[in-house]
């Protein structure tokens, strides 16, 4: 479970102050598939990335799986991203000078698991999404969806409870859109809980539940939007 | 878990950048292997002892012009009156000054005749008082006696029957035991038999470049010549104060004649390995422009390499690497490209070894040496790369979401 209470995200960026997120307030269950929708600006990334422990927010409270991520330096947070979260990012964020198998293979070695293990996962998440066959590609070697895949692959490799997609879909035309979105909704089916933020709104509405973001908080219209799907 | 397989892999498909660095380790290594060796095998050469008291010694020149002067005996009146100096311990005429520079050299042989091998030998003229002014110490045999000095003026082409030789000579004419030189009989001039009757320790050679700078001997001479240098060793400590006073007595004591160049054993040792000096400064410099510029390379090609992976670098941090981990990828980067440049480097300083031994007839270099500059260039690397890679833990993990 994710929980955010009031969370604040300022930036300085000389005199200016950006109020990136102002109080803002979530609760992700277990097994959800949130969409994230709002104006370009809004603040969407900013909450990918907090709650990603990517960033660090201003002030707030915000719970991940019961920890308390305030208390958390910086190898904490590593580890917490390693163990729990995987990301899926606009532009795949491939290794270029990896092949597929060893772009899989980086989260599991800072994780430290034995060859046999890694070797075990990095084939059945390539399998699950369907790249097993090319394991030995390089990443350049591939469609963008293809890519996006294998980013996948990588981001359910180390087994997270949580998926987070910023605009995972932006780089791909919309058959590979759809292709991508079904896979993640497969994995969502599986157990494993999805953020994505997407400016797709008909991809949005596939989610179980939508929020829309305005002004760095949380807009009445995700209420909408939860009756709208239920 | 260090991820080696990872880092040979990426490595691999930027082969390049890494390669010339490589390479420059390599021929870092190469050159610092070899300066440093030539830079020892000077400083071994300074520091062979020439077998004299150098601290307490002190020589000077006498240029005779008077007419009618009477060189066998004024020179008995200087020695003398110098020897009779208090704190002189002893003094001599002698033909040449070791480490100088300048000398007289003497081929020798077995057998009499003028197709026979021979060996060149430094050639110092002395009388009985040699042993205690020069200070050299007598392993065996006896010293000359006072009437074993002969006479000999400018051009003479013959010889005295005796000789004191050193031991690096006896051991070239006997190598089986150096011992057995003594009473042995050998020729000089082709025909003219010596008999050694004495061995000393050491006693360098004038030329201090010579491949047989240890080889000299003793010849019971008294020269009758214009010029000719007194050589004079003092009590411990006394030389300094006793250098003015002997040049001003001698000067003083006769005026048809002039006393120049009072000089220092010490200053003539200095002057003598002024080159190996300098050219050691200059390879040290070398050494240090070299490693600088390996060092300087290093950090500039991981840093353009880690502005370039900006974004993967961040990723790798958003997808769970610690800093320490983004740190060490590079450390162990460098670790990897040091040891082919290492590896290389090792055949590269042997061969150019090897070169060096048989151009300039010097010995092989040593596994130590080897061993240093490797670890060195494995220190330097490291220390090169260690801000590159603390700026590189630095890059925030929100870059894999902030950049495009
Ligand atoms: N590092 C930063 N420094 C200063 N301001 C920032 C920084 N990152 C984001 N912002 C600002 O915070 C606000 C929210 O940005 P954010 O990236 O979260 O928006 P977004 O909703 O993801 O927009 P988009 O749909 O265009 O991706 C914006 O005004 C942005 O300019
Ligand atoms: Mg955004």
């Amino acid at each position: 479970m994710l929980v955010m209470k009031n969370i604040n995200k300022t930036f300085q960026t000389g005199n200016i102050q950006t109020h990136a997120l102002n109080n803002f307030n979530l609760t992700v269950n277990e097994g959800d598939f949130v969409s994230v929708t709002g104006p370009s600006g809004s603040g969407k990334t900013t909450f990918l990335n907090i709650a990603g422990l990517l960033e660090t927010y201003t002030n707030g409270e915000f719970t991940l799986d019961g920890k308390d991520v305030g208390q958390l330096n910086d190898n904490g947070r590593s580890r917490m991203r390693n163990e729990k979260i995987g990301f899926v990012f606009q532009g795949f964020n491939l290794i270029p000078d990896l092949n597929l198998f060893d772009n899989v293979d980086v989260p599991l070695r800072y994780r430290g698991f034995d060859a046999k293990e890694r070797r075990r996962r990095i084939e059945e998440n390539l399998e699950r999404v369907g790249l097993a066959s090319r394991m030995k590609h390089l990443p350049s070697q591939l469609s963008g969806g293809q890519q996006q895949r294998v980013a996948i692959a990588r981001a359910l490799a180390t087994e997270p409870r949580f998926l987070l997609a910023d605009e995972p879909t932006g780089n791909l035309d919309s058959q590979m859109a759809q292709g991508v979105m079904t896979l993640l909704e497969e994995i969502n089916q599986q157990g494993t809980t999805i953020i994505m933020v997407t400016h797709d709104l008909e991809l949005a509405m596939r989610a179980i539940r939508t929020i829309q973001v305005r002004d760095g908080r949380v807009s009445e219209l995700d209420v909408v939007a939860e009756k709208a799907s239920a | 878990m260090i991820e080696i397989g990872l880092i040979v892999r990426a490595l691999l498909r930027n082969k390049i950048g890494a390669l010339l660095i490589a390479l420059q380790i390599a021929l870092t290594m190469t050159i610092m292997v070899n300066a440093i060796f030539m830079i020892q095998d000077r400083q071994s050469q300074m520091q062979r002892e020439s077998g004299l008291d150098e601290a307490n010694t002190f020589y000077l020149t006498n240029t005779v012009f008077g007419k009618d002067y009477n060189l066998q005996a004024e020179m008995q009146t200087d020695l003398n009156s110098i020897r009779k100096t208090p704190g002189v311990i002893d003094a001599l005429q002698i033909n040449a000054i070791p480490l100088s520079g300048g000398g007289w050299s003497m081929s020798l042989q077995h057998e009499p005749g003028d197709d026979k091998d021979t060996i060149g030998s430094a050639v110092y003229m002395v009388d009985d008082h040699a042993i205690n002014t020069l200070g050299v110490e007598l392993l065996a045999g006896t010293n000359f006696s006072a009437e074993d000095i002969e006479w000999r003026v400018d051009g003479q082409s013959t010889w005295p029957s005796k000789t004191i030789i050193t031991k690096a000579f006896a051991e070239q004419l006997y190598p089986d035991n150096w011992e057995t030189a003594l009473g042995k009989t050998i020729y000089i001039s082709q025909n003219q038999p010596m008999q050694v009757i004495g061995i000393i320790k050491t006693l360098q050679a004038p030329w201090n470049g010579w491949g047989g700078v240890e080889r000299s001997m003793l010849v019971p001479f008294q020269m009758e010549t214009q010029s000719s240098y007194y050589f004079i060793r003092t009590e411990s400590g006394r030389r300094d104060e006793l250098m003015p006073i002997i040049e001003k007595t001698l000067a003083e004591s006769n005026k048809e004649r002039i006393i120049r160049r009072v000089t220092t054993l010490e200053e003539t040792r200095k002057r003598s390995y002024r080159r190996h000096n300098a050219t050691n400064k200059i390879l040290t410099t070398v050494v240090i422009t070299l490693t600088l510029i390996t060092g300087f390379g290093i950090v500039g090609l991981a840093i353009f390499s880690i502005n370039r992976r900006t974004k993967q670098i961040g990723t790798r941090r958003a997808i769970g690497a610690t800093k320490w981990q983004v740190m060490r990828y590079f450390l162990v980067e460098n670790f990897l490209i040091s040891c082919v440049g290492v590896i290389i480097g090792i055949a590269g300083a042997i061969a150019l070894n090897m070169w060096l031994v048989k151009t300039f007839n010097l010995t092989p270099i040593g596994f130590e040496l080897i061993a240093f500059g490797a670890v060195a260039l494995f220190i330097v690397g490291q220390l090169a790369v260690l801000y590159p890679a603390k700026k590189a833990a630095l890059i925030p993990p929100a870059t894999a979401t902030r950049t495009v």
